[in-house]
């Protein structure tokens, strides 16, 4: 019947008049800033063309921010991936009080980021820090854990892979259920060892849920900003910014509106790239059982 | 069709990960190593929420080892905490917007993947292609757009506004979600209505909805959580003290005096912050563990 389809098209208008107001005007609104050089509360702003995108090739802060969100996107995509598979294939096995286990590995998830990061904070500070007060007992120095850029962004990458590993663990344990025993008998009965009933039978079968786990963990690291506010505030020197952290910072901190702008489409591109790039290279090793 | 196929896989995996553990285990017996690891896994997980409640335990001048047990137990941090207006008026404001979001998310999320399912056509293929771009989209990247345009409309400590916000952002992959379970279910279901005279909104609330039960419990779960916890948005868009969500007086309990402050006393705002959480995710864990299965396995 007709006219019971376009009822069918009616029931979408509230979700699309609240993507359309929340999403698709701020959307188009925020290249519309790119264009324009403006602090963020005058009235007046001034048409740049696209002088703001050229201006990020000279940005002092760009390349290294760049390299930070590298290091948070694919830092956490393999340790959580590498240990959210090793503890699925641990929390497989049958032992009492294993159910336990999972659930409060899976704990840290449901904290918000930010908190999270406040209380690792008193982990890594410097004077009475919990990890200096470990290294102390066993009779070593302090360490200054996010003195450098490199060591803020390493901890920070190391915290949020320690906070989100439960959602990769899941997802190959579902997987692991999924693959059908027989196939890992089969092996068994040729002579395959552990190991190689692993990366034979195991491995190829859990490529779904890697798949799955890799963008997950890839878009959650690549636009980390929660955990850098609290943990290091981009610092020392803004020199552990995430591209999502170096957007609010040049809007509210440096009244770069325009330019912060500019900076959020560049980011949303190299995101799209990264991961539809790894999203289509996983999906054609996936093999049919 | 290919939704439907994957669903039907997101409810088997579902399925095998409750059955009793005896049915799947690869391992035969249990040895010694299992436990040790298991107390290790533990010991690196518990050990952040050991630290808050240890220190929120202390006097203010108690400001020896973190790891120690507190030289003197006191519990007037907590009481002080209780006493005050700030702690409830977060309370208050986190339970006004996450009822907000979760309403508006749910409902125009599930209305509009029934549309779009049972519409079909170019319209609605377009339709779930558009989603699916939307969903890629990070919030910071509209950060500059989204504020200045919040602020144009005098949205800024506004707590529908913000509601509306989050739900509009969590909308695409709540929907998918929905599609998927939608595109599983028979369409003779809705034929029959039909027949029997029942229009689609009746169809809808009364032959489909009770179908997408398991669905629709840890979307709000997920939902719920996640507008409880968020940061970014809140953070720049709530700066009057009366509308800030709990995720805020945490941090103003941290911040207060740049961090020199009451330390003890910010580490039991903590606690008591992050309670409901806890307690609730205890509680319904297996809804919420079943819950990220079904929605990360497309």
């Amino acid at each position: 019947m007709r006219s019971r389809k376009y009822v069918y098209y009616c029931l979408t208008i509230p979700a699309l008049l609240l993507m359309a107001a929340f999403i698709a005007l701020p959307l188009g609104n925020s290249v519309r800033l790119s264009f324009y050089k403006w602090n963020g509360y005058s009235q007046h702003m001034r048409w740049v063309g696209l002088n703001n995108f050229i201006k990020i090739a000279s940005d002092q802060y760009f390349l290294r921010t760049v390299g930070n969100t590298l290091i948070y996107g694919i830092g956490s995509t393999i340790l959580q991936n590498v240990t959210g598979l090793m503890a699925a294939l641990f929390l497989n096995k049958r032992f009492a009080g294993r159910n336990s286990v999972r659930v409060i590995l899976y704990m840290p998830i449901m904290i918000s980021g930010f908190i999270m990061g406040q209380i690792l904070y008193y982990f890594v500070q410097y004077d009475g820090g919990v990890f200096n007060e470990i290294l102390q007992m066993f009779g070593g120095q302090n360490v200054y854990w996010m003195g450098t850029g490199l060591s803020a962004t390493a901890i920070i990458t190391l915290v949020n892979s320690w906070q989100y590993m439960g959602i990769s663990m899941l997802i190959y344990l579902a997987g692991l259920q999924n693959i059908p025993v027989m196939y890992r008998e089969a092996a068994r009965l040729d002579g395959a060892g552990v190991w190689k009933e692993f990366t034979n039978v195991t491995l190829p079968l859990l490529i779904p849920a890697i798949t799955t786990a890799v963008i997950l963990n890839l878009i959650g690291g690549l636009k980390l900003y929660d955990v850098i506010v609290s943990m290091s505030n981009g610092g020392p020197n803004r020199a552990s910014m995430s591209l999502s952290f170096y957007i609010s910072v040049l809007y509210f901190n440096d009244a770069k509106a325009g330019y912060s702008s500019a900076l959020g489409i560049v980011t949303f591109l190299i995101i799209m790239v990264l991961s539809w790039g790894t999203s289509a290279w996983l999906h054609k090793k996936e093999v049919e059982y | 069709m290919q939704t439907g196929i994957k669903a039907k896989k997101t409810v088997a995996g579902i399925a095998l990960l409750t059955r009793k553990p005896h049915q799947y285990s690869s391992g035969r017996r249990t040895k010694a190593w299992h436990y040790i690891v298991a107390a290790l896994l533990v010991l690196l997980y518990l050990l952040p929420i050991y630290v808050m409640l240890n220190l929120s335990f202390r006097e203010i001048t108690d400001i020896g080892s973190r790891l120690a047990l507190p030289k003197k137990w006191v519990t007037y941090n907590y009481t002080q905490v209780l006493g005050g207006s700030e702690i409830w008026i977060g309370f208050v404001n986190s339970i006004i917007i996450v009822m907000e979001t979760v309403a508006v998310q749910i409902v125009a999320s599930a209305l509009g993947a029934y549309g779009l399912v049972r519409g079909g056509g170019w319209i609605s293929r377009a339709l779930g292609s558009l989603n699916m771009g939307i969903m890629m989209i990070p919030g910071t990247v509209l950060l500059v757009g989204t504020y200045s345009l919040m602020a144009k409309v005098h949205m800024i400590n506004n707590l529908l506004g913000l509601s509306l916000l989050s739900a509009a952002g969590g909308i695409p992959a709540t929907m998918y979600m929905y599609m998927n379970f939608i595109a599983a279910i028979p369409r003779a279901l809705d034929e029959a209505a039909e027949i029997d005279g029942a229009g689609v909104l009746k169809t809808f609330f009364i032959i489909i909805l009770p179908l997408l039960k398991a669905v629709t419990v840890t979307q709000i779960i997920l939902t719920a959580t996640a507008s409880w916890n968020n940061y970014l948005m809140p953070m720049y868009l709530l700066t009057k003290k009366s509308k800030y969500t709990i995720i805020l007086v945490i941090k103003q309990a941290f911040n207060s005096n740049n961090g020199l402050g009451n330390l003890p006393q910010a580490c039991a705002t903590c606690v008591l912050g992050l309670l409901p959480v806890i307690v609730l995710y205890l509680f319904l864990q297996r809804y919420i563990i079943e819950g990220q299965i079904g929605s990360s396995i497309k």
